[in-house]
């Protein structure tokens, strides 16, 4: 049974909104410590909603050592040959009960747990041992369950040889050829040096976590914590202890709203090409006016050129800043990508260099724009200092890693949206152009805005309005890019369900509304034949085949070629 | 000099091999180098290297017997598991050694494989493929090679 719940997200915005903390007395505000407490409790909720959890080295020692002991019990055998078991069977423990009550004795035979010696010398006081051949008092030989018997030092070197080995050494067997007797780990604890039982315990750590099909390393560099996933139901989008988020399913990064196929397909591309792109992009890209050249060590888009030149422009499309504004149109339009160059007539051969050129500048467009998403995601990384009691400025730079790493792989997505899909290459490029100016605008407040109060040395009256405006933002940008990502990941099927409508759509997003998901938008009109129902109050027509809206004078879609 | 702190294993293994000899099979250790083995093996009777005396060498290296012996054809042989260098694939010289092991029971399995070429586990990919298309073809060049090549003159 479910009962109704509030979603925390829009009581946060609730308070938000009534929280004046310019004029209260921080801490004792009832809305504040409201906000404080439902912050703590949204973040609970998240870790119960968790298919997953993080695993620390203490916790796999822990969970391995609960596994064994489980089995060893429930099969009243020893704890090293529970383990074994365990290992054989990769670690999975209803897997050992199943094949054990099934048929004990195939697995012994199998894995090699004798349950008698299969030799015996009751009588000798002296054996032989079958590496060096030397004659041993018994108490001076060793044998596995088998019962071979071989020298300490020949079993050291056996043992020593097989851990140097590699991983191999947990499944060590009697060195008997015709013999397949495991070796338990009490023996290599007798027998094996200081750093070979380190090394062997490491192998054995490592096993519970790379033999078990439900847990996965942390693939970032330098980071110990591993991954308990439980498949079935949910993203696979994990994020570590180490604050890494990758894919569980391929391990790449996270990469939502892209499927693992797309981001294998991408990253192939990428390297295949990579070293034009390197090229191409190495690191700076001169100022649009004076030529210098700029690299981009910090923050958002808007560049400022160094004095003299002092000019303004967008560091993704070089065009001056001042044209990035809702007056030209669209807010952020420079995620645009137009495949038409409509003008001039081309005869064939000319048709297609431009063709191949095309290709190569679309790739370059996406490409570029996916690797300035991705640096900004790395600065932010380094930016993100926690400090306790500055927890909404951690959040606001987590959301930001977090955006840019979703905004990145749409254009990865972009790339491989079919071209002639007008309708929906519209409505994601407007999407995708909302998520940007949207994710900017919290970039520039949690950077630019951030850097006055840092290097102001009396706590400002102010602080408490950048407080707001910042967690306000990064609420705001969290819920558009889960919408975004969402609507993504349903390959924008509102444009196939309200093909029709799309016009009302499109008009929407021109509109500059920031709800985004503007395909949900009513259908008022249906597609009607009469022509003059595609022509809106500033005269532009909409292409009946793309929804571009063309200005007036144009009798061929600007976006599709098609005539009107 | 290599000689003077060979291990005792080595020393009776050698003196076992010399003085009684797998049949078919002999190993006889260089003046040089002790570690280093001449080794002659006949060819197995009803198979394609009947009649055929086949030379090989036998290494034995430092880390002998924790590690598998190195073991080549000196002779051309046409069969499945052996390259043209005389590379052997062979499990126990391999991920199956074991330190119990021996020269005599390497140089047996030899023999062995001789007598039941693996098509399945190939070394000599256009030779194994010979083998799984055309059987008799193949054996038949198999008896010619030995002919021509391990006639034991």
């Amino acid at each position: 049974m479910m009962s109704p719940r509030i979603d925390t997200r829009d009581l946060v915005a609730f308070l938000l909104k009534h929280l004046d903390l310019g004029k209260s007395k921080a801490k004792t505000d009832p809305y504040r410590r409201m906000l404080c407490a439902l912050i703590v409790v949204s973040k609970d909720e998240k870790s119960l909603l968790q298919n997953y959890t993080v695993l620390t080295e203490s916790d796999i020692r822990q969970h391995q050592e609960e596994d064994i002991v489980r089995i060893s019990t429930v099969l009243s055998i020893p704890k090293v040959a529970a383990s074994i078991l365990l290992r054989y069977h990769n670690w999975s423990v209803s897997k050992v009960h199943d094949e054990w009550f099934a048929d004990e004795g195939k697995v012994r035979r199998a894995v090699g747990l004798p349950e008698k010696p299969v030799v015996e010398y009751p009588y000798a006081s002296e054996l032989n041992c079958g590496i060096c051949f030397e004659t041993y008092p018994r108490d001076k030989m060793h044998a596995a369950a088998c019962g071979h018997p071989f020298c300490s030092s020949c079993w050291a070197g056996y043992i020593s040889t097989a851990i140097n080995d590699g991983p191999g050494c947990l499944m060590l067997r009697c060195p008997d050829p015709s013999c397949s007797a495991v070796v338990f780990q009490d023996m290599i604890n007798d027998l094996a040096s200081y750093e070979e039982k380190e090394k062997y315990l490491r192998y054995f750590l490592r096993s519970y976590v790379e033999d078990n099909r439900k847990t996965k390393w942390c693939p970032a560099p330098g980071c110990d914590y591993a991954i308990n996933f439980i498949v079935g139901g949910g993203s696979y989008d994990v994020t570590c202890h180490c604050s890494y988020s990758f894919c569980w399913n391929c391990t790449e990064e996270a990469h939502r709203p892209v499927d693992c196929g797309t981001v294998s397909k991408w990253i192939m591309k990428n390297s295949a090409e990579s070293e034009n792109m390197n090229w191409i992009l190495a690191n700076s890209k001169p100022c649009p006016k004076c030529k210098r050249p700029i690299e981009k060590n910090q923050g958002c888009m808007h560049i400022t050129c160094t004095p003299p030149c002092k000019f303004e422009f967008c560091w993704l499309c070089l065009g001056a800043w001042s044209d990035h504004g809702e007056r030209t149109g669209g807010f952020y339009a420079c995620n645009r990508y137009e495949t038409a160059k409509q003008e001039g007539v081309y005869d064939e051969a000319e048709k297609r260099r431009e063709m191949a050129k095309n290709s190569l500048e679309r790739y370059t467009h996406y490409y570029e724009r996916w690797a300035t998403n991705q640096s900004l995601e790395k600065l932010s990384d380094i930016q993100c200092q926690p400090e306790s009691q500055l927890k909404f400025i951690t959040e606001a730079w987590l959301q930001i890693v977090e955006c840019r790493r979703v905004l990145k792989w749409t254009y990865a997505y972009g790339y491989y949206l079919p071209e002639h899909e007008n309708a929906k290459r519209q409505f994601f490029e407007y999407l995708q152009g909302e998520a940007e100016s949207g994710l900017e605008r919290l970039h520039q407040c949690a950077e630019k805005e951030l850097q006055v109060y840092l290097n102001d040395e009396d706590p400002s009256k102010d602080f408490n309005e950048f407080r707001t405006k910042l967690a306000g933002l990064t609420s705001v940008t969290r819920n558009y890019f889960e919408n975004l990502v969402r609507a993504l990941e349903n390959g924008l099927s509102d444009v196939d369900s309200h093909g029709a409508c799309s016009r009302t759509v499109s008009s929407k997003c021109l509109g500059g509304s920031s709800k985004g998901r503007g395909g949900r938008g009513k259908a008022t009109t249906s597609r009607s034949s009469s022509s003059s129902r595609n022509i809106d109050d500033l005269g532009h027509w909409s292409c009946e085949h793309c929804t571009f809206a063309n200005v007036k004078s144009a009798s061929v879609c600007q976006m599709c070629q098609q005539r009107r | 000099m290599a000689n003077s702190n060979l291990p005792r294993r080595i020393i009776k293994e050698t003196q076992r091999l010399l003085s009684e000899p797998a049949p078919g099979i002999s190993a006889s250790p260089s003046e040089e180098n002790m570690r280093y083995f001449n080794v002659m093996i006949l060819g197995p009777t009803q198979s394609p290297y009947e009649g055929g005396v086949f030379k090989l060498e036998l290494f034995l290296p430092e880390e002998y017997p924790m590690a598998a012996p190195k073991v080549r054809f000196l002779t051309k042989i046409y069969h499945p598991n052996i390259d043209k260098l005389g590379r052997i694939c062979l499990d126990i010289l391999k991920d199956k050694w074991s330190p119990a092991l021996q020269i005599r029971t390497v140089l047996l399995s030899i023999q062995a494989l001789l007598s039941a070429p693996n098509p399945d586990d190939p070394l000599s990919e256009n030779i194994a493929k010979h083998w799984k298309s055309n059987e008799a073809e193949a054996v038949e060049t198999a008896k010619e090679w030995t002919r021509l090549y391990a006639s034991g003159v």
